[in-house]
């Protein structure tokens, strides 16, 4: 690293007034991976004053959990530092003892991490464990039970006692986190490190987590420290944000800044990437950003972004760009706080977002042809011992030509189950008819015509469990090819490699096994598999959420233009509000088993909303910045065995009426042509209802 | 631009083709350093050797020496001599053949049997296995020893019959812990996907989910060569092994522990020291390999 590059990082540092809860200075870190280290962290630096939220984005591989990490020492048995300090308090935690570095870590740093069910004993209650990270400070057990009290009405939870005699398994995920971060709290911590603390969590609790970590840093003026590969997550919580890429911080300042106004190439590239602003399939496609991440260990060149940045120069290619500090285009001049790891930020102006391809036709529902499929008074109950429980209630859909049917829902809401009967993986309910072309097709799978098993596949939600690991990408397609198709030998082969030549995979991936393909390619090998029989319907479960964003919008943008070409119609279910904006025609929203609301994309982004879509869209965290008004949901889902009366949503719906949503279930009843929802409210109040904010 | 999720060809190649062979010599390299593995297969290699070569090697008559009696270990008879007058070193070499020809064959039939059967009770679920798995347990719950003495009578002392009993006692141990690798693999969505396509269960069964459970497998299998070294030993010590002029280990031990009281300890702690070498070495080899597969 040039010493130009050094004084600018030490600056940032010595910018801040306070000293900083957390500076990590040129931190290097390796894994070593069968006899060989492999460099992750390249010389990462950032400080957290006392109070600031600081955010790591960038996608996986990147480093940025391993940087969390090494700020607490906690590296696995084959990581190690090599280089760099981490200055926590005056004191460097990569040069301390057992001793000291436990000392730390049990009373000035916490960390919270994604599975919050993984970070507590399940043989013991919730009470006992919060009990005893109060004793490990010292105080006495009558102290600990008030402090451990006290700490579970800080994380907002009303019924601290009952909780607190609970074992972690009978919380829900959201519940469990509130706990685990009041045991992080515990302590007092001077620094709280939080690693994506809500992938797990549904959206609504999502939000719920993130207003509690807001309020909590406020309180306690910990610095926290917040890994996300979520962009709205970050610009909602975070004050500062670096960018992580290939084990360094590419770009670094406020996060409204850095978000609004991005001054590296890869920043740019990842905030395009995301379907933003409405877009939809119909405008235009996604952008991507070209290539892939560099693997682990691989030696990179002067810019660790060289090989995929559009404005590189032969000046990038020659010399190490430093971290220059930046100004903010709306601010004067440079500020001190904003910096990239780039040779040309003057240039980022030139990186024109490209309008490639023109927008994708939609072909409008005829109404002379029977629906592709159709699902009519559709139930499945599960029986456990002897109590059913009801994951679809009477589902009523219907999927035209061409066109994409989004699902959207919490967990739980019975979205998979939908998916599982509609291919017949699970037998729905008698009464219950699914009918493909106008004819109804019987349960399960394995009776259905070999026409029917062609025309509608599935695309799963995570291409590792999905591809068989064993079996080399041409087998696992030819395979499809053949029993769907009937074709075999040689006209098989000449089938799966304009499959795969149309799912843009080169013939050298055909030969390679699932691991060894990027989670994008592996993607596409899946979805090659589903089309390899020219199916009608495809089921797609998730089929982004696994990937990282610029993967995404290329994965996005493939199956928008497969649909253009083939009249495919696409069942997509997914939690990401975004992603169902740009690919769906039409969205059905479910709650406990039942369709509350379906209409156009249109419709239901604008409005007039059933209550539960209503909260769904606004707990969604925005890369925009936009001011939502949250509407917040009380209590968690109710168990699907034992629903509520009435109106299912009725206990946690803001606008309840009472003696009416607690008594009879509303029916799904059409507000405007083609769009339907369940609910008591007249339209005309509940549009009245929200085209004013409501009151928090 | 939407297709651009590759670099050129010629950027990615190399380094995505070479490396799952790396990881596969990498792998290798990493038992190679074991001294665990090394010393196991040298101690292999040896009674390999001596059960191939047979008498050809050893540097008297195994059958047919008539020194004296009971000598103690000296220059000619290093491991010295049996009642009868033969030489122990050479009784002990010859010996390795019929325990290396039955006990492999054996752990194979065992772990073969037992892949099917767990396969199937762990894919199908449901009756069959609840039916099977009380099956195995009660089976688990016999002991060994006493019911293969009990078949090896019954059904006489030919090596095959060995090699059936101890292929059955060990059926029901490597179809549990088949049947629970399966059982992580039956919810993947691979499985679905081949539902969906409808294939068969025997080729979801063996062609999909079995190359996926193979390293438990392949473990299972070193381990259950050890054991069965240790079990057809014990057979052959109990009686039911090949018939008196044999040079059998288990055998020679049940032949001469009554000479040990008289102080000619040698004629039984020999063969005592090649039964547990031959079980250490292959136990050495068993855990490299598990500890290797586990790493990767």
């Amino acid at each position: 690293m040039s010493s130009t590059t050094h004084s600018v990082e030490s600056g940032a540092g010595a910018l801040a007034t306070i000293p900083a809860a957390l500076a990590v200075e040129g931190l290097e870190v390796a894994y070593t991976v069968r006899g060989i280290d492999r460099a992750v962290l390249r010389g990462v630096s950032f400080s957290i004053a006392p109070g600031e939220t600081f955010g790591l984005v960038g996608e996986s591989g990147c480093g940025k959990s391993t940087s969390a990490y090494a700020a607490l020492r906690y590296l696995p048995s084959n990581g190690k530092i090599l280089k760099g300090r981490v200055m926590v308090d005056g004191n460097d935690v990569t040069k301390m003892t057992t001793d000291e570095l436990q000392r730390f870590r049990a009373k000035d740093a916490s960390m919270v991490y994604q599975d919050p069910a993984q970070a507590m004993n399940p043989t013991l209650r919730v009470g006992r464990q919060l009990i005893e990270s109060f004793t490990l400070l010292g105080q006495s057990k009558q102290e600990a039970l008030s402090s451990a009290l006290e700490a579970l009405r800080k994380v907002r939870i009303a019924d601290p006692a009952r909780v607190m005699d609970r074992y972690p398994f009978q919380l829900s995920g959201g519940m469990q986190q509130r706990v685990v971060i009041a045991m992080a709290l515990a302590c007092d911590p001077k620094l709280l490190v939080l690693d994506e603390p809500t992938t797990g969590l549904d959206a609504t609790v999502e939000a719920e987590v993130l207003d509690l970590v807001r309020v909590l840093s406020q309180e306690s003026g910990c610095a926290v420290l917040l890994i996300a590969h979520n962009l709205g997550i970050i610009r909602a919580l975070c004050d500062r944000v670096g960018v992580m890429y290939a084990g360094k911080i590419v770009e670094q300042g406020p996060s409204s800044q850095v978000f609004d106004d991005p001054q590296h190439p890869y920043t740019v590239g990842l905030l395009r990437s995301l379907p933003r602003h409405g877009v939809r399939k119909t405008e235009r496609a996604l952008t991507t950003i070209p290539g892939i991440l560099p693997l682990i260990g691989t030696s990179l060149p002067t810019c660790v972004f060289l090989d995929r940045c559009p404005i590189a120069s032969d000046t990038c290619r020659t010399v190490e760009p430093p971290f220059v500090a930046v100004g903010f285009a709306g601010a004067s001049g440079v500020t001190g706080e904003r910096f990239t790891r780039c040779h040309h930020p003057e240039r980022i102006k030139e990186m024109k977002e490209e309008v490639t391809q023109v927008p994708i036709s939609v072909l409008a529902p005829s109404e002379t042809q029977p629906n592709v499929l159709e699902l009519s008074h559709v139930s499945k109950t599960f029986r456990q011992r002897s109590v059913s429980v009801p994951a679809l209630v009477d589902v009523e859909l219907g999927l035209s030509e061409g066109e994409t049917l989004g699902i959207v829902g919490e967990s739980g809401s019975g979205k998979s189950t939908l998916a599982k009967a509609m291919l017949g993986i699970e037998t729905v309910d008698a009464g219950g008819v699914v009918s493909m072309g106008g004819t109804a097709v019987p349960s399960p799978t394995g009776s259905r015509s070999a026409e029917n098993k062609r025309s509608m596949q599935m695309v799963f939600q995570n291409p590792d469990s999905a591809l068989n690991r064993s079996w080399s990408v041409r087998r696992i397609l030819m395979r499809s090819v053949e029993k769907l198709t009937g074709v075999k030998g040689d006209e098989a082969n000449k089938r799966v490699e304009a499959l795969a030549a149309h799912l843009r995979l080169t013939p050298r991936h055909l030969d390679l096994k699932p691991r060894q393909l990027s989670g994008g390619l592996k993607q596409r090998v899946a979805i090659a598999r589903a089309f390899a029989g020219d199916p009608r319907i495809v089921v797609c479960d998730e089929p982004t959420s696994a990937l990282d964003v610029s993967v995404q919008a290329a994965i996005l943008n493939l199956l928008a233009d497969l649909q253009a070409e083939q009249k495919t119609s696409y069942v997509f279910i997914t939690h990401d509000m975004g992603v169902v904006r740009y690919l769906a025609d039409r969205i059905a929203v479910m709650y406990l088993g039942r369709i509350q609301e379906v209409g156009d994309t249109d419709d239901v982004f604008n409005g007039p909303n059933h209550p539960y879509t209503e909260a769904l869209l606004s707990a969604i965290p925005s890369v925009d910045g936009e001011e939502k008004v949250r509407i917040r949901l009380e209590g968690e889902i109710p168990s699907p065995a034992n629903p509520p009366t009435g109106c299912v949503f009725h206990p946690r719906c803001p606008r309840a009426i009472a003696g009416v949503c607690e008594v009879t279930e509303p029916p799904l009843r059409e507000v405007s042509p083609g769009h339907s929802m369940r609910c008591h409210i007249p339209i005309e109040t509940l549009i009245e209802l929200q085209r004013k904010p409501m009151q928090r | 631009m939407s297709e651009v999720l590759t670099l050129a060809p010629d950027a990615t190649e190399a380094p995505i083709v070479s490396e799952r062979k790396q990881a596969r010599r990498e792998n290798w390299r990493l038992i190679r350093k074991r001294p665990a593995f090394i010393i196991g297969i040298v101690i292999l290699s040896f009674w390999v050797v001596c059960a191939v070569l047979g008498s050809a090697i050893t540097p008297h008559d195994p059958l047919d020496f008539r020194a004296g009696s009971h000598l103690s270990p000296r220059a000619e008879f290093p491991f010295g001599t049996d009642a009868t007058g033969r030489d122990v070193l050479s009784r002990v070499m010859a010996g390795a053949r019929d325990v290396l020809r039955i006990a492999p064959v054996a752990a194979l039939l065992g772990v073969i049997f037992g892949v099917i059967l767990g396969m199937m009770m762990g894919y199908l679920r449901g009756w069959f296995d609840t039916i099977a798995s009380r099956i195995v347990e009660s089976f688990l719950a016999l002991p060994v020893v006493l019911i293969a003495l009990l078949a090896v009578t019954t059904l006489g002392r030919s090596s095959w019959v060995v090699i059936g009993v101890v292929a059955a006692l060990f059926t029901p141990v490597v179809a549990r812990t088949v049947r629970s690798a399966v059982l992580a693999e039956r919810d993947l969505d691979y499985v679905t996907s081949a539902k969906l396509r409808g294939e068969s269960n025997l080729f979801i069964m063996f062609r999909e989910v079995l190359p996926n459970v193979m390293g438990p497998i392949i473990v299972e299998l070193t381990v259950r060569v050890g054991y069965a070294v240790f079990t057809v030993a014990t057979l052959s010590f109990l009686g039911a092994g090949p018939p008196p002029p044999s040079p059998d280990w288990g055998a020679q031990v049940s032949e001469n522990y009554n000479s040990i009281i008289s102080g000619f300890w040698w004629t039984v702690f020999f063969p005592a020291m090649a039964i547990a070498s031959l079980v250490i070495a292959v136990n050495l080899i068993a855990d490299s390999v598990q500890s290797v597969m586990e790493a990767s």
